[in-house]
């Protein structure tokens, strides 16, 4: 009896505490907000914005991260041809597998929103690749790929060529790679604005005396250029900076940025060059991304997913 | 010859026949709607019409030229769609305008044409904005300016005023009949609302589970239903089972199973022996302090409901022939209160028995509502 009592005092004990709490927040919208909002910025402070703080820092630094410092890391970047020609390659791979990714993506989204009923399945098996490793498929293109491998073989049983073509450690190869990580990636955006997109618009278009392509063109892709958007920023600056899959499946014949700078902290242990190329090709992506914001903003009227 | 034949135009969804044999002309000029409740085809049509569906039998024709198999941006016809499908991407004026560039037409004739449209609709100046800036009135007046611009033949309305309220909805009537005659385009428009219908066309189809069941001018259907669905859905109506007991020139004398007789007026061909069903309008019904006040038959009844409708009182009173409806002047009467009702002997309608499944079909709207929109949700080219 005496113990039920005192459980019970104590839940109302407990019960007053909590009230007095919520009468105490209920007049104080200010630190409800920040007890709501004040995690998730903590993380990003802690996770995002210190680190890249802390990179800039070293990225001044001369040698190692105590030494003096200097602009000699940016310098002698922007000053080797090598440098040079590596990022501009890397640029030039991004923007193929970005565009790739865009078109083969927007039609498989496409499809699956406008002629296909199980939806929900196709999806799944869009999403499906996530579940397993990047590493292990990427070492599953290898097998696929490499000289005699799966492709080569299916491609000489089928006649198609006469002896193994061995596409590994090639540029095409690492197009192949991104593209096939990529997709999902995109395909979810476009998917999402295909789908909350009114299908009465493209009637109402060709309705209006627009044929099917016109259609396409000046209604249902400007009216998804959100998610088109969203899917090439997706795409596109994870591979800027990606050195797994050209290290894989490019060999040493497509060294792409990422490469370079995994390179630096790796093996050279110049933490401050790395550190240095990182923040270019940050500067770049975000250059080119708000420029193509801006291309892309006039080339879709404005555009805007309802 | 018709601006545009219908004949024959069937529409089958695997087992649902949603459009059965429709056949109607439309004349130059005319404004027409299709009156039914939903799920009773009527937008099937239309989008047959439009080309957004093939027909599985019939044929069309605007103009003397067959719409079969004519792909939708080639027909001389526009369409104002349910939810407007104005694009979300575009100004007020490009919407517009949209229909001009497709054709074709010069970036200055298409402006000076463009602002003619704003100011037909009463919309000067608000070119530059999005649609979604605009109130629910003014995006129906750039749908419909979109519409119009073209000059085609033709302009289908797919019941986009559904979604205003009574007053706005009132107003855009008139704006609709204004722009028709202004314009002198042909308008079809379809709809499930008697309201709408009655005061904006000069005809009326009135579709009924995928069939036509009448078509005519507007007074015409009122005031002579050709079948008992009709008489129900345009204006409301009383019906009432009976059999014909005995019949003197133009005088029938009717059994409803009840201790007092019915009396009609008509010239159909009706047989002793025969089942009808006896309809008459709310307002046809008289209320009388007495039965012996009547001059051919009446009978008492209870008033169950009262309701203020604003120039006159509907009444419900239960009757030995059931419930009836009442549509009078006299506010004198209160619930409880003991009445007599007639009605003239020539105001009754009389259809064969049976017939009259119109008040299954009303409450069944909801669930054929659902059938059709499933339908309209099948993709392209199914």
């Amino acid at each position: 009896m005496a113990e039920a009592a005192s459980t019970e005092e104590r839940s109302t004990g407990r019960n007053r505490r909590v009230r007095a709490l919520v009468t105490y927040l209920r007049d104080r919208r200010r630190l409800r907000t920040s007890l709501v909002a004040g995690p998730p910025y903590a993380v990003l402070v802690l996770f995002f914005a210190l680190p890249v703080l802390t990179m800039l820092v070293i990225s001044f630094r001369l040698g190692s991260i105590t030494g003096p410092f200097t602009l000699d890391n940016y310098a002698n970047f922007l000053a080797s041809d090598t440098y040079r020609t590596v990022l501009w390659r890397t640029l030039l791979v991004t923007v193929e597998v970005t565009a790739i990714v865009t078109v083969v993506g927007y039609a498989l989204a496409y499809s699956i929103v406008r002629f296909s009923r199980r939806t929900t399945l196709l999806l799944l098996l869009v999403i499906l690749p996530f579940w397993t490793s990047y590493i292990i498929r990427m070492y599953a293109w290898i097998n696929i790929l490499q000289s005699g491998g799966v492709l080569d073989s299916t491609l000489v049983l089928l006649r198609v060529v006469d002896g193994p073509v061995g596409l590994l450690y090639s540029q095409e190869a690492v197009l192949i790679g991104f593209t096939y990580v990529w997709l999902p990636l995109a395909v979810l955006p476009f998917y999402a604005s295909l789908s909350n997109m009114d299908p009465d618009l493209i009637e109402a278009a060709k309705d209006l005396g627009a044929g099917p392509i016109k259609a396409f063109f000046t209604v249902t892709l400007p009216t998804t250029a959100n998610g088109v958007v969203t899917g090439i920023i997706l795409v596109f600056i994870p591979t800027f900076g990606s050195f797994i899959t050209p290290r894989l499946l490019g060999g040493t014949n497509s060294i792409m940025i990422g490469m370079v700078i995994e390179n630096q902290f790796k093996s050279a242990f110049n933490y401050p060059f790395g550190a240095a190329i990182g923040m270019i090709i940050s500067a770049v992506v975000v250059a080119v991304l708000l420029f193509g914001a801006r291309g892309g903003g006039t080339l879709f009227a404005g555009g805007d997913g309802p | 010859m018709s601006l545009l034949t219908v004949s024959n135009l069937t529409k089958r969804f695997g087992d649902l026949t949603a459009v059965d044999g429709a056949s109607f002309d439309i004349e130059d000029g005319e404004f027409v709607s299709i009156l039914g409740p939903s799920g009773s085809g009527k937008s099937t049509i239309l989008r047959m019409v439009a080309g957004f569906e093939a027909p599985t039998a019939g044929s069309m024709t605007l103009d003397g030229n067959s719409l079969v198999g004519v792909p939708p941006f080639e027909r001389d016809l526009n369409m104002v769609f349910q939810n407007l499908a104005l694009f979300p991407h575009l100004t007020v004026a490009e919407n517009i305008g949209y229909g001009l560039k497709q054709s074709g037409v010069p970036k200055g004739e298409r402006k000076d044409r463009t602002a003619a449209m704003l100011e037909m609709v009463h919309l000067e100046g608000y070119g530059d904005r999005n649609p979604d800036e605009l109130s629910g009135g003014e995006q129906q007046r750039v749908a419909l300016a979109r519409a119009l611009v073209n000059e085609p033949a033709l302009v289908l309305f797919d019941e986009p005023l559904s979604s205003l309220d009574r007053k706005l909805r009132q107003h855009m009537q008139s704006e609709l009949q204004r722009i028709q005659a202004e314009t002198g385009i042909t308008f079809l428009y379809v709809t499930h609302d008697q309201e709408v219908a009655l005061s904006v066309s000069d005809r009326l189809i009135v579709l009924n589970d995928g069939r036509i069941e009448q078509v005519g001018p507007v007074e015409e259907l009122y005031d002579e239903p050709a079948t008992a669905f009709v008489a129900d859905f345009i204006g409301d109506v009383n019906a009432i089972s009976a059999t014909v007991v005995e019949r003197d020139g133009e005088h029938l004398t009717l059994d409803a199973g009840t201790a007092t007789n019915l009396r009609a007026r008509t010239d159909g061909r009706w047989q002793p022996g025969d089942r009808i069903d006896v309809c008459v309008r709310p307002h046809e019904v008289r209320l009388l302090d007495a039965v012996g006040d009547a001059r051919s038959f009446a009978t008492r009844g209870t008033v169950r409901t009262r309701s203020y409708q604003g120039s006159d009182i509907v009444y419900t009173v239960e009757t030995e022939w059931g419930p009836l409806t009442v549509n009078a002047r006299e506010r004198g009467h209160a619930v409880g209160d003991e009445v007599a009702v007639t009605w003239d002997a020539a105001d009754a309608h009389l259809f064969p028995a049976g017939e009259s499944d119109a008040e299954s079909e009303s409450t069944d709207a909801t669930a054929e509502r659902s059938a059709s929109e499933s339908d309209r949700a099948r993709p392209e080219g199914a």
